[in-house]
């Protein structure tokens, strides 16, 4: 599975499409441009976080759900949470982790798409994790493994809040999703032995702890919340062009201190959550 | 839909295992080496070393399986050059599959002599948690050959065991009884992480030692350590690193 780097779209400058104009777009269109902009970064030493952060983003943009996320399964199988579109989500997302129930749990151990599943309260399959997502808002999931040569390393969450069943492209679309999510995990990797498989799962997983400290870090010395600080790591990485994991480990080791950080754009189109 | 397992190990089993075996060793007087034991043992290796890195990258062993791990352990920490060194300083696993072949040995120095006391593939895995980098694993086998994906799977498990391992003990756990401490809480949660930063602002340190300051509150109110993260992040705990005292808000 490899990106042919000459061919991809590398010319583009970093702008994204969103920034607020996505409202008036077509879905095609927004399609288009997120695997435009996909592409731009997968191309360069990108951060696999931002990438999945921003493919939650726009997942929730293009498929007819509200939420979408990302899990991968950490060397020794434990499900680990990357990145996510809202809170809820990934409130969700650790719920099932801890519970050890869920779409995701199912999916990536069956390594089978779970799509348009009701939920009930009480449930009989999640008697856990329905009971807490109905709570939250949601009434019906979606789940789509990430698969590479036969083994499922992770799986793409998409739930909804009405019930109501997607359509055949919107699973089309979500399955792209959860491919592109994989190619992100790959980086560049053209030869993947064992140990490179799960180097690169290891290295995803503890960026994610590293934003986490970071995030710590600039929510206290700066009295900001948790999403704020998540904000403004990414708005810095993306100002000065550099990894989001580069910036957040910058923080940890005290090169860089957290007042230093651009502030984000008010008015960003991203409402993703930390 | 089939509820069948298939491939998939439920993460819990394979720890579940780790801590069983650690236990095991713990309970028949294997206190040295315990873990080593273990990391051994789970990816089916000749032997285990574990090294631990300071700021200046000096390593130092925290523990080895007898014979040929022990006599490597030391021509890594004297030469300063080896699988277990590389995997302290960078971000992926190490290996050399066949320290044999090829004329071009990827250490100069270190691969004659491993292959003198017997090793014949090698492999560092690095012991981190987030940006705090504590140290490194080392693998050895008397035959030459490449990790299955299981192997390198439970190399990084074992890693990530003996962070918390080393976490445990610099926050006061004794070396001899880890597996019930770490059995308690298996796995971190992203809170931990979060009220590390925290503390280290308010402790003005680094998040390796605030991580250490969580763990030994934990142990000294008997508090489950995700509980008393919670509590940081929501600044209902805090730390004052003046007194070096912990304040609780009373509500």
């Amino acid at each position: 599975m490899r990106i042919d780097e000459s061919g991809a779209a590398a010319s583009l400058n970093r702008q994204s499409p969103s920034e607020g104009q996505e409202g008036a777009m077509t879905r095609e269109s927004l399609l288009v441009a997120t695997l435009v902009e996909l592409a731009d970064n997968l191309v360069d030493n990108f951060d696999v976080i931002d990438v999945l952060t921003l493919l939650c983003d726009r997942a929730v943009k293009s498929v007819d759900v509200n939420a979408a996320g990302v899990m991968l399964t950490a060397p020794g199988g434990e499900l680990q949470y990357l990145a996510s579109s809202s809170d809820s989500m990934r409130i969700l997302e650790l719920f099932q982790i801890q519970a050890n129930e869920g779409p995701c749990v199912d999916c990536v151990r069956d390594g089978l798409p779970i799509i348009n599943v009701e939920l009930t309260s009480p449930d009989e399959r999640w008697p856990r994790f329905s009971p807490r997502a109905i709570e939250l808002g949601f009434h019906s999931v979606h789940c789509l493994p990430m698969r590479l040569r036969g083994r499922t390393i992770g799986a793409l969450n998409l739930f909804r809040n009405e019930m109501g069943t997607l359509n055949d492209e919107d699973v089309i679309i979500a399955q792209g999703m959860a491919d592109v999510s994989t190619i992100a995990i790959l980086q560049h990797r053209s030869s993947l032995d064992a140990t490179t498989l799960n180097d690169q799962l290891s290295r995803a997983l503890n960026s994610r702890i590293i934003i986490e400290q970071a995030k710590g870090m600039v929510s206290e010395s700066t009295q900001c919340t948790m999403d704020e600080a998540f904000e403004r790591l990414r708005a810095h990485a993306r100002n000065h062009n550099l990894g989001l994991t580069v910036v957040a480990t910058s923080i940890v080791d005290g090169t860089l201190t957290s007042k230093d950080l651009d502030q984000p754009r008010t008015n960003s189109g991203t409402t993703s959550s930390s | 839909m089939s509820r069948a397992k298939k491939t998939w190990r439920m993460a819990t089993d394979r720890l579940v295992d780790i801590f069983a075996l650690l236990a095991r060793y713990e309970k028949g007087g294997a206190s040295e080496g315990s873990l080593c034991l273990v990391a051994a043992e789970i990816t089916e290796l000749s032997g285990a070393g574990i090294a631990l890195s300071s700021d200046s990258n000096l390593m130092t062993s925290m523990g080895t399986t007898t014979g040929p791990a022990t006599e490597l352990m030391d021509i890594e920490i004297t030469l300063r050059e080896g699988p277990c060194t590389d995997a302290c300083r960078g971000e992926d696993a190490v290996e050399d599959i066949d320290l044999l072949r090829g004329s071009t040995p990827r250490w100069v120095v270190y691969t004659p002599q491993a292959i003198a006391v017997g090793a014949r593939a090698v492999f560092g895995f690095p012991v981190r948690i987030g940006a705090v980098r504590l140290g490194a694993l080392s693998l050895y086998r008397d035959k030459r050959g490449a990790l299955t994906y299981e192997q390198a799977s439970d190399g990084y498990l074992m890693a990530s065991v003996i962070g918390r391992a080393i976490l445990a003990m610099q926050a006061g756990a004794s070396g001899n009884a880890l597996a019930t401490e770490l059995e308690r809480e298996a796995t971190f949660d992203f809170a931990i992480h979060q009220a590390a930063g925290i503390l280290a602002i308010q402790g003005f340190t680094d998040v390796g030692s605030a991580l250490v300051l969580l763990r030994t509150h934990a142990f000294a109110t008997n508090t489950p350590i995700s509980t008393l993260a919670t509590r940081v992040i929501a600044h209902q705990t805090s730390y004052d690193s003046k007194s070096a005292m912990w304040s609780e808000e009373t509500s």
